[in-house]
């Protein structure tokens, strides 16, 4: 018991990280750039996934760079290639945390999802865990147009293909 | 092959899961009082340089490496600060003294983890702002899918991760510096509540509050101080691309810890880490990242680190060793220390002085970090004594 009064004790004097709270007061702005923008314009306004190819390194990167990682090469415009919306299940997991750590009423499917060479990170719905497979064929499914903002989760999700 | 560099002294706070007595810098100040006093350097005077390793985010200032030098006696004195873990900090004062300009370099890292309120918010701020942070998730689903392509491309089982934590833990309850020592089953593990999906809490680590500093020297500057000299034969760190959708065979190999394992290798002129290294403490944030890193240190075959673990090889009276000290499931995660807490163990063992769990003729050992998620950051070290 004492162990615990002396924790709760010392606890009031920590101080918070700014006055008015416990929040870090500095709010950061994120450019897209430019392959990001274009990805994102892309999947906000004709329902499109691209990747940019390296035909040196043989390797369509997803989501779309305007570099390539490998050899260093510039992709332009002649690079681009729509992947497609039907990718495959590189992996998944079933998360049983909201992202503070707090249990969630409802653990949500997230997948690595394969286009092109690359991936995307996003949740599965219209299946239950234990019908997944590694390797199995997902379809995104898009936003209606009226609420895409022009980020990630204006695909909604990847659902196994019927 | 640069100069020779020594481990002379090594120094630490008591490892507790909570400290709200002291603050991070006076507990830097306990590690290096006790480092300097092991090496018998009487004041940080007569040492050249300092070099420690910070993470602004863990210590809740920014730029923090203006909060570096005076817990390590080195204020108006030459000091560097490695964003990285430990071992990324040994290998910059490891540089230093090679110079052939400095005699004796001080390395610092340390956990205050009780102090970070949301790390849960620190980690998903080293995410992807536009690919990976828009879901919201806890980015430890990261671990969750790596886990589940590890398992689905080597055939390694849930069960033989779970025996991961048994060993581990099992292995802290010899060690006074370890936290989370206790005696659970396989079926305690797997049992445990599911967090990322095949990863369950008592895969992860518990987090711990510890400072570590370590003195380097030269090789001639090693003979005149007090301890047998410990050799940093060779050290490497690699990191793949941030980006998780283009990482080389993203969760079903560390390539990171293949890339910073050769460049040791190379440097300390091993050809066979599994016959030329007498044990190892290998990074185990997760369970499965003790077998995974195993593998990519080429001590075995991928995929065999399975196996191998169930047939005892890993076991402290085993072939070889692995996590004697507990490792970070058994110790706690010491965050930026992580590395540093590693080679504290291979320290104590080659010098002879970790108690009950002492290994028996150990001369050479290999320590390897992980940065953790979301990072494809690793760093390896390998050490020894005079033969
Ligand atoms: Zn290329």
């Amino acid at each position: 018991m004492a162990f615990r009064e002396r924790i709760e004790k010392n606890t009031g004097n920590i101080f918070r990280s700014s006055e008015e709270g416990k929040y870090f007061p500095v709010v950061s702005r994120y450019t897209a750039g430019v392959a990001g923008q274009k990805f994102l314009e892309e999947i906000k306004e004709n329902e499109k996934i691209f990747g940019t190819r390296c035909s040196k390194c043989e390797i369509t990167f997803v989501p779309a760079k305007l570099y390539c990682e490998r050899c260093f090469a510039r992709m332009e415009k002649e690079h681009w290639v729509d992947v497609g919306t039907r990718g495959t299940l590189y992996s998944y997991t079933v998360a049983y945390e909201e992202k503070d750590g707090s249990p969630k009423e409802t653990p949500s499917i997230i997948g690595a999802i394969k286009l092109g060479d690359g991936l995307l990170f996003h949740w599965i719905k219209e299946s239950s865990a234990d019908d997944l497979e590694i390797g199995m064929e997902v379809d995104a499914v898009f936003k209606p147009k009226g609420e895409r903002r022009g980020s990630l989760v204006d695909i909604d999700y990847f659902k196994p293909k019927k | 092959m640069g100069k020779r560099v020594a481990i002379v002294g090594i120094g630490y706070s008591t490892f507790r899961t909570t400290s709200q007595d002291v603050n991070y810098r006076e507990m830097i100040f306990d590690a290096a009082f006790k480092c300097y006093e092991d090496a018998g350097v009487k004041h940080p005077r007569e040492i050249d340089a300092f070099v420690a390793t910070s993470e602004d985010f863990m210590e809740g200032v920014s730029i923090a490496d203006e909060y570096v030098p005076d817990q390590l006696g080195a204020a108006t004195r030459p000091v560097e600060s490695i964003t990285g873990d430990g071992i990324q900090g040994l290998a910059a004062a490891l540089m230093q003294v090679q110079t052939g300009q400095l005699n004796l370099v001080a390395a610092s890292s340390f956990s205050k983890a009780s102090n970070v309120i949301d790390y849960y918010n620190v980690v998903s701020y080293a995410c992807d702002p536009t690919y990976i942070r828009p879901l919201k998730e806890h980015p430890y689903f990261i671990a969750g899918l790596e886990m589940m392509k590890y398992l689905h491309g080597t055939g390694t089982t849930k069960e033989q991760c779970a025996k991961v934590a048994v060993k581990n833990k099992e292995n802290a309850l010899d060690n006074p510096n370890a936290a989370y020592g206790s005696l659970v089953s396989v079926e305690d593990v797997l049992n445990s509540p599911m967090r990322f999906d095949p990863l369950g809490l008592l895969d992860t680590c518990g987090d711990i509050d510890g400072a570590i500093v370590l003195l380097l020297a030269s090789e001639e500057k090693a003979r005149e101080l007090n301890k047998e000299p410990i050799w940093i034969n060779g050290i490497g760190w690699g990191t793949d691309t941030p980006n998780l959708d283009s990482r080389i065979n993203f969760g079903a190999e560390a390539q990171y810890a293949k890339l910073a394992g050769q460049k040791a290798y190379k440097m300390a002129g091993i050809k066979s880490p599994k016959n030329e290294i007498d044990f190892a403490e290998v990074d185990d944030t997760f369970t499965y990242k003790e077998l995974q890193h195993l593998e990519a240190l080429d001590i075995c075959a991928p995929g065999d680190a399975g196996k191998l673990l169930e047939q005892g090889a890993f076991s402290s009276k085993g072939t070889f060793p692995v996590n004697v000290s507990g490792g970070s499931l058994g110790m706690g995660y010491s965050h930026e220390a992580n590395g540093t807490q590693k080679v504290m163990e291979i320290v104590l063992q080659l010098r002879g002085e970790a108690g009950k769990r002492q290994l028996d003729g150990v001369k050479t050992g290999l320590a390897f970090a992980w940065r953790g998620i979301p990072t494809a950051t690793g760093a390896a070290v390998i050490l020894s004594k005079d033969k």
